[in-house]
This record gives structure tokens, C-alpha cells and sequence, in this order.
């Protein structure tokens, strides 16, 4: 192959031609994808603590159903495990008694998805986050990385199951909605978009001041969330986690996993020069041993 | 990242990952043709069997006299003293012969010994004076370190030189050396042309087709005429 | 008895090779050691106890909860036992990157600790997990997760075991009398301990980084962005410390293997590490400092978290480095072997501090170790011990290379 001058000018002129006035690139990523993520939300002043949604939820997913004497309590803290993707809790706050449904929070950056090294745990385009069995090894690191506590395994199998709320995902695909938004009486559980739930939480607190407190929990807490709250009375009054931050949690990672590939770059241009640099201190000497 | 579609921050891991393999495999070969050029050619030379100037050994460090013997000083204040490598690539394998015996005083310029090749001597003459102090034991059963090794374990003298500084500031070294060692070669085809027609020698096995390069051992084939020619005119 | 005179088969003339291996896993020596006495049971104990997690899950021989989800495990055998295995990248950077030559007769012995450590952790680990069959795919590419840094520590482990394995290889030709792979092996030497050393900076730091995401789990004292950091650069003396102290113990149990010439050469070896140890241990306990106060973490020192950290740095980092100054400028070598003990405890309160006890500090439920994982850890050390022995009872690791071997490296 012999280039030319003639030609080599001419590809020069085309290639500069063409990232002069082509499209411009731009540097910022856009949307992955135009689906918008689905998103539940929550109001507890509507919530009569009938457990509607732990029944139902046990009955969509083939878990067993709560017990009889196993109600929400005050004072008793009632947590998810590998039996129950949710539970209501009954808290005494400064309003009177109230109620908390509490699952997975379906987070806009999932710590237990990040952590995943299998993508067992999977944030899906729709916004439900889902555990995929088939590629799970039972590491237990999302367990580690999630702020709220969701992932439960099942400690006692030799098959184990990570079980949390996947906002029903199956049933979704079949164009169904989370069985505990369609079992709830009070329609203390709504299901839509984020971007559309997020607006009906501002209109209720807008429209009814000393109804609500004025805080949607989720709304940035991790980055943002899924199932988004409202509360009559301050979160942490109902054992809400306050403290969290109001940014990504595998941001937090970011700093480590960037510097990887510079360090899979640099370490080894670096050491082959300290090595060729320290050779001649023992010019007879072989590497081979 | 909006909070309402789908945003991944690592999404181009996996493809930052697959360029830093290749990296990785690719630096080997990159770190190793970049280190050995030279090498390279030099090998492919020798392989063919052609003399080149790139082909030879030249240490830095090194004084070369003109009769093409080398001396250097060490650490213990003895000098060592050998053949050089175009010597050796001329002439091919040789013996060591009356070899000069330990502690007595030589000159500059006096005999130390010869080497021998099937009847075809040359001497070595010493390049520096002082005390003869010993001789390389181990040329005695490998004489084939001389050509191997002829700047380290090919040595043949240890003298304890009396005047080193005024002796070794004609000599050739580092840099200069490699340019002088270039021009010998030349100089040597010169000779040899000469010296074959002088003696009727046949200098076929010599050169090479492509007119010009220069065999290896190109003394090896020649007779003893062309060696006695050799110590008269080229190595004065 | 000079130990060159030791009989290795040269390129298998005569001897097939299939009875040369049958023949040297025939055991030497006593069966009844005190050691063997006591590591035998816990060996055959744990082995049940792994049979039984098997077939009951892992909650039937541990104490680990929902919100305890890694234990003694993960933060013992895994994290602190690869902080230990960190003497491999250190000793073979010193000596075939910085040419430090005084340390190449220790190279072998560290690198098949460290491999051997590495091996048995990466097997600790298929113990914790929940579906150990599965860990195939984030190997074969099932599904790359690759924003999850575990994905990158576990990938490093692999890789980083292979290094190893081609950076001891050479001592394996030897025993085998395979000369040609030794050559070859051995070529491949400086490639294996870039990638070796490159990888370990990773995964030693990515260990800490697993944690980074648990930000509100973590005692305050403990957290900060800068774990990574931290845990290479204690990686570097607990790696050393460790090879002090598994040094101290091979060149006396194994002494007829040891030329005169090397045993001597062991004190100042010693003497040169616990240097590198002073000065790391300095830098690590300011970096602590600044990390301190970068997190504005006074308020909390006056709490029974605090009190520990406070015994944690002082008595476990600042003491000993004061004691391997002391050692370095006395020339004290059993004061360097304390040193490093206590160096190796105050490695061991680090990791498990930020895994274990400081994880979920304020959960109802403390997690303790049950008397079974405290047994199947032993008993996977134990292991590691016995492969350790037969390994250098017959490979020329800690004696001189065989004389064919020796000549090729002019």
C-alpha cells in the first residue's frame, strides 16, 4: 500500500471538513432509554394497618401467609425476612397511632445492584430492582451494601434465596400492577410512574399542609428511591433511617473503581522502568531465578 | 442522572476492562522490540555468517590498541589483557601458544604469545608494560572462550601495568572505539584483497554474492601467507 | 549434608513420572507431632462441619444474621488472610523491580505462602457463599457485573493466584527435573511479578473498597472514603510482619534445610525488613491521622468505640513501630520478632473491627462467631499448614536450587 501525498491530503481535508461542520458530539450521556421507571407510593395517613398488602404479597409470591396473632404492634418492630417481602409496623408518634409498610425501596441507584458481580440483583429500564436466581452465587454483598437492610437470604436452605420486594415485576409483564397497590382497601398504595407519583405526593401535601409533613422520603434519600413515603408526622418519629444521604451509594465506589484502569495502565509502565532503571546496579545479574 | 430513566455510572466498565487487556498483552511486545533493535539486525547477521561492524562486541570501559588487543583496569590496580572481538570474528577458532611465563617484566610492544590455527600463527604483542602477574587457566581446556568471550571470561593476561595513563592515551575507547572498529573492517577488506591476489589465495568462500559483505573467520580459509601478511601490514 | 547433594530426577531419566509423584506423596517423618496431634481433629471437625453446611445451609453452623450478612469468614479468613498474603508482592518488587538482591533467598518461601494463601481463602470464600456452584459465572461471562467491585476483587484473586503460580513455577520445574519449562518458566518471571504487583495494589485496596457503599453501617471511627488506601498500606507491613513471623518459625522447623550461609543471611534479613516496617507503620499512622481529622471524628474518641480505636492504633500501630525502630537501630532481632507479632494482632483488630465489630456496631442483635466457624477457620489454616510442609519438604524452596538449574542462570 504507497500513500501518496495527493491522497493523504485529500483524506486529511474530508476528516477535518467532516468534524468541523458533522454533528456535534456531546460529551454529557443522555437517557439510557425513554421508558420511565415505575414507582409506588405510599401515603400512611391512609394506612388502617389490615395487612391487605402482606396477604396479598404472600399469596403473589407463594410465601406463607402472616400468622394470626402476627399483627402490627406498637412498640414491636416487625422486620422482612426470607418469609416476608413486607411488613407493617404500628408507631406512636406525636399525632397518634399510625402505619408504616416497609419493603425494598426500588432506590434510582441501587447499592445491591452495583454490588452484584453476578447482575443477579438487577435494577431493570421499567425501575424494579429484581433478584435473578439463576446467576446468584449467595455472596451476601448486597446485603452489605444496602442502606435500608432489604436483601433477606434464607440462612437454612442448600439452595438459598435472596428474597425482597421486586415490585411484582412478573405480574407487571403481564400488564397486571404490584398485587399490594391492587389489594389495598384504603388505596393507601398507589403505582405509576415516578416522575407522576413524585407530583401527586407534592399536590397532597400542597393541598392538605397539616395532613402531611412536608417530606416525600424518597424523593433524594439514596439518590432517590422507588417507593416513595408520606407521613403525617416527621420520618423519624415512624424509625424511618433519616441519616442516609441524599446521593447514589455507588457513588461512593466511583472514586475507587475510575482509578482501576489507570492503575492497570500506569503500575506496570511505571515498575518495567524502575526495573530497566535498577538493572545496572547488577549488570552480570539475570532476572531468571 | 434525571431520577426517572434508566442511568448507569459504570456503564463503560466492561469496555475499560477489555482495553486494558489488550494494553497489557500488547506491552510485552512493545517493551521488548523496543529494547532490542539492535540486537535484532545483529542476530540476523550473524546468522547469515557476515562480518558487520554492528555485529561486534565492543564494551565501553575498554582500551583497544591498534594491534587489536584490549586492555583494561580493575578495581584490584592489575590490568587484564585479551584479543578483541574483530580479531576473533577474522580469524575463527585459535590455540593459545607460547605463552609468556607469570612474574616476568614485559614492555609495551614485546611478544606475549601466539595463537595458532593449524600451523597459522600470529603473536599477540603486549599493549601495555609492567609485571606479568598470571594467565587465564581456563583458555588452557576452552580455548573457545577467545571467540565467546573474549572481553570476559576469554581474557589471556594479568599485568600489573607501570605506566597505564601514558601507555593507554593513544588507545581507542568507548564511542570512538566503535567507529574505529568500523573503519578496520573496511581497511580489512582492503587487505585482503591485496593480500590474496599477493598469494595467489582464493578469496571465494570470502565474499559474499551481493558484493562486498564480508564472511565470517574470513581468515580461517585463507593460507598461512595471507596470516604472515596480516601481522606485517594490518596489525602495524 | 549439603543439601545440593539432594537427589531430584533430571529430565526424568529412567523414572517415569506418574511413579515419581505417587512416590513423593508417600508421608515423611513422624506422624505424631504435637502438631499433627492437635491439627488432625480440628482438620476432621471442620470437614463434618462443611458437610453439614452443605446440606443445612449456611445459618446451621454460623451466627450470621439479615443484618449481619459476612462474618468471621469473610472478615478473618478472606480479608485479613489476603491483608497477610501481602508479603508476596512486597519481597518480589524489592527484588526484581528495585534489584534489591539480599532478599531473593526468602522470594520462594513468600510466594508459596502466598499463593497457598490465596488458594485457601479463595476457598474460605466458596464455603460463605450461599450457591458456591454459581461462582462460575461471574467467570465464564454468564453476566460480568462489572460495576460491583467484588467483581474486581474476585477476578484479581484468580488471576493474581495464576501469577503466582508462574512466578513459583520455576521451583516446580526443578523438582520435576523438567529443564526446558524452567527456562522458559523463568522468563516469564518479571511478567508475572508486574502483573502480581499491579494486581495486588487492586485488590488490596479493593478489599476496603467492598466496604465503601455500607457508608451508615460502618462505625464512624472506622469509615471513610480512604479505606482503599489504608488497607494497602497496612497490606505492605502485615504482609511483611507475616513473613518475620512464618520466616522465625520455617528456618527453625526446617533448619536441615538451610544452608549456613542462608540461615545467617536470615538475621539480616530480618533486621533490613523490620526497617520497611518502621517507616510504612509511620506513614500508615499518619495517614490515620489525617483521615481523622478529615472526618472530624473527635467527638466520638470519648466512647467505648472510641477507647478501641484509640488501643487499636496506639497499642497496635504506634507501639510497634516504635519497637521496630527500636529493633532496626539495636540490631535486636527477637525484639523485631515481637514487633511483627504485635504488628500481625493489630492487623487482625483492623480488618475485623471495620467488617465485623464495627459493622452493624448498633444492631439489636450483636454477631459473635459460633464455636463452628471459629473450627472450619482453624481447620482451613491447618490445611493450608500441611500443603505448607509437604510443599517444602520437597520442592527446593527453602534448600538451594539443584546444581543444573543453578549454572543455567549465567
Amino acid at each position: 500500500m504507497s500513500i501518496n501525498r495527493r491522497n493523504f491530503f485529500k483524506v486529511l481535508g474530508v476528516t477535518g471538513v467532516t468534524l468541523a461542520t458533522g454533528k456535534r458530539l456531546t460529551a454529557a450521556p443522555e437517557a439510557e432509554s425513554k421508558t420511565e421507571f415505575n414507582a409506588m407510593l405510599y401515603d400512611s395517613t391512609k394506612c388502617v394497618g389490615c395487612q391487605g398488602c402482606e396477604f396479598a404479597c404472600a399469596e403473589a409470591h407463594a410465601l406463607p401467609a402472616p400468622s394470626f396473632e402476627d399483627t402490627p404492634i406498637v412498640g414491636v418492630e416487625r422486620k422482612t425476612d426470607e418469609t416476608r417481602r413486607t411488613v407493617v409496623n404500628a408507631f406512636k408518634t406525636t399525632k397518634g397511632d399510625f402505619y408504616v409498610k416497609k419493603q425494598c425501596m426500588h432506590c434510582n441507584d441501587p447499592a445491591c445492584a452495583a454490588a452484584c458481580l453476578t447482575k443477579a440483583m438487577y435494577k431493570t429500564e421499567e425501575g424494579s430492582v429484581i433478584w435473578r436466581g439463576k446467576k446468584c452465587m449467595g455472596c451476601r454483598y448486597c446485603m452489605v451494601s444496602c442502606p435500608f437492610d432489604s436483601p433477606k437470604f434464607e440462612y437454612f436452605s442448600a439452595n438459598p434465596k435472596i428474597e425482597k420486594c421486586d415490585m411484582c415485576y412478573d405480574r407487571f409483564k403481564e400488564g397486571k400492577i404490584p398485587a399490594c397497590a391492587q389489594d389495598c382497601p384504603m388505596e393507601a398504595i398507589v403505582f405509576g410512574t415516578r416522575r407522576d407519583l413524585i407530583k401527586e405526593a407534592r399536590k397532597r401535601i400542597q393541598e392538605s399542609p397539616d395532613q402531611y409533613y412536608d417530606h416525600i422520603y424518597g424523593e433524594h434519600e439514596a439518590g432517590g428511591t422507588g417507593w416513595l413515603y408520606l407521613s403525617p408526622v416527621p420520618f423519624e418519629e415512624m424509625n424511618f433511617k433519616t441519616t442516609l444521604q441524599n446521593s447514589s451509594y455507588p457513588a461512593l465506589t466511583k472514586g475507587f473503581l475510575y482509578a482501576v484502569p489507570s492503575v492497570f495502565v500506569l503500575w506496570p509502565a511505571i515498575l518495567l522502568g524502575i526495573h530497566q532503571a535498577t538493572k545496572d546496579n547488577n549488570p552480570k545479574e539475570e532476572e531468571n531465578e | 442522572m434525571d431520577g426517572f430513566t434508566y442511568y448507569s455510572l459504570f456503564e463503560t466498565k466492561g469496555i475499560e476492562y477489555l482495553i486494558i487487556i489488550a494494553f497489557l498483552i500488547l506491552i510485552i511486545p512493545f517493551w521488548l522490540f523496543i529494547n532490542k533493535p539492535v540486537k535484532i539486525t545483529s542476530h540476523i547477521k550473524k546468522t547469515i555468517g557476515i562480518l558487520s561492524a554492528t555485529v561486534l562486541r565492543v564494551p565501553g570501559g575498554v582500551f583497544y590498541s591498534k594491534n587489536h588487543t584490549w586492555t583494561h583496569l580493575e578495581k584490584s590496580g592489575n590490568a587484564k589483557v585479551g584479543l578483541d572481538d574483530l580479531l576473533m570474528h577474522l580469524t575463527g577458532e585459535v590455540n593459545l601458544k607460547n605463552m609468556k611465563a607469570p612474574g616476568t617484566t614485559v614492555m609495551k610492544g614485546e611478544i606475549l604469545a601466539e595463537v595458532d590455527q593449524n600451523g597459522k600463527t600470529l603473536s599477540i604483542v603486549s599493549p601495555i608494560s609492567g609485571e606479568l602477574i598470571g594467565s587465564n587457566r581456563l583458555l588452557t581446556e576452552e580455548p573457545g572462550l577467545l571467540n565467546e568471550d573474549p572481553y570476559g571470561k576469554g581474557w589471556i593476561f594479568k599485568i600489573k601495568p607501570t605506566q597505564w595513563v601514558a601507555e593507554t592515551s593513544s588507545y581507542h575507547f568507548a564511542d570512538e572505539a566503535s567507529e574505529w572498529f568500523k573503519g578496520e573492517i573496511s581497511r580489512f577488506k582492503d587487505f585482503l584483497a591485496v593480500s590474496a591476489r599477493k598469494n595467489s589465495a582464493d578469496t571465494t568462500p570470502v565474499y559474499m554474492q551481493d558484493g562486498g559483505e564480508l564472511a565470517d573467520n574470513a581468515l580461517a580459509s585463507m593460507p598461512g601467507e595471507v596470516w604472515n601478511d596480516f601481522q606485517e601490514s594490518f596489525l602495524k | 549434608m549439603n543439601n545440593t547433594d539432594y537427589t531430584l530426577p533430571r529430565d526424568n531419566d529412567g523414572k517415569s513420572i506418574w511413579k515419581f509423584l505417587i512416590s513423593e506423596l508417600k508421608p515423611r517423618g513422624k506422624w505424631l507431632t504435637p502438631f499433627n496431634i492437635i491439627s488432625i481433629p480440628i482438620m476432621l471437625l471442620g470437614l463434618v462441619l462443611i458437610v453439614i453446611r452443605f446440606w443445612k445451609g449456611i445459618g446451621s453452623i454460623t451466627n450470621l444474621t439479615q443484618e449481619v450478612p459476612w462474618g468471621l469468614w469473610i472478615g478473618f479468613d478472606v480479608v485479613t488472610g489476603v491483608a497477610f498474603a501481602g508479603g508476596a508482592y512486597v519481597i518480589t518488587f524489592m527484588v526484581y523491580i528495585l534489584n534489591v538482591k539480599k532478599y531473593h533467598t526468602i522470594v520462594r518461601v513468600t510466594v508459596l505462602n502466598g499463593f497457598l494463601a490465596y488458594v485457601f481463602y479463595a476457598g474460605a470464600l466458596l464455603l460463605d457463599l450461599g450457591r458456591p456452584w454459581n461462582v462460575i459465572n461471574p467467570i465464564i461471562g454468564n453476566s460480568f457485573g462489572t460495576s460491583s467491585v467484588l467483581f474486581l476483587v474476585a477476578w484479581h484473586f484468580l488471576l493474581y493466584m495464576v501469577a503466582e503460580l508462574i512466578e513459583f513455577s520455576p521451583a516446580i520445574a526443578e523438582w520435576l527435573g523438567a529443564k526446558r519449562a524452567r527456562k522458559i518458566l523463568s522468563g516469564m518471571t518479571l511478567a508475572a511479578v508486574i502483573f502480581g504487583i499491579t494486581l495486588s495494589t487492586l485488590h488490596q485496596s479493593g478489599l476496603g473498597a467492598l466496604f465503601l457503599m455500607a457508608k451508615d453501617k460502618i462505625h464512624p471511627l472506622w469509615y471513610s472514603e480512604f479505606i482503599p488506601i489504608m488497607f494497602f498500606v497496612s497490606s505492605i507491613f502485615a504482609g511483611l510482619s507475616m513473613v518475620i513471623f512464618e520466616g522465625s518459625i520455617s528456618n527453625r522447623v526446617f533448619s536441615d534445610q538451610i544452608t549456613e550461609k542462608n540461615h545467617k543471611a536470615h538475621d539480616s534479613i530480618l533486621h533490613g525488613l523490620s526497617k520497611i516496617c518502621a517507616v510504612t507503620m509511620f506513614a500508615y499512622f499518619f495517614l490515620n491521622m489525617l483521615v481523622f481529622v478529615h472526618e472530624k471524628r473527635w467527638g466520638l474518641l470519648n466512647t467505648p468505640m472510641g477507647y478501641w480505636y484509640l488501643t487499636e492504633m496506639i497499642g497496635f500501630v504506634f507501639l510497634p513501630m516504635c519497637l521496630f525502630f527500636y529493633s532496626y537501630r539495636k540490631v535486636n532481632i527477637l525484639s523485631v520478632r515481637i514487633a511483627a507479632v504485635i504488628t500481625m494482632v493489630g492487623v487482625i483488630m483492623n480488618r475485623l473491627n471495620l467488617t465485623v465489630i464495627g459493622f452493624k456496631w448498633d444492631a439489636a442483635q450483636h454477631y459473635y462467631p459460633s464455636w463452628m466457624e471459629i473450627a472450619v477457620t482453624l481447620a482451613v489454616i491447618f490445611t493450608e499448614i500441611w500443603i505448607f510442609r509437604w510443599v517444602i519438604t520437597r520442592l527446593p524452596v527453602l534448600r538451594e536450587s539443584p546444581s543444573w538449574a543453578k549454572n543455567n542462570e549465567n
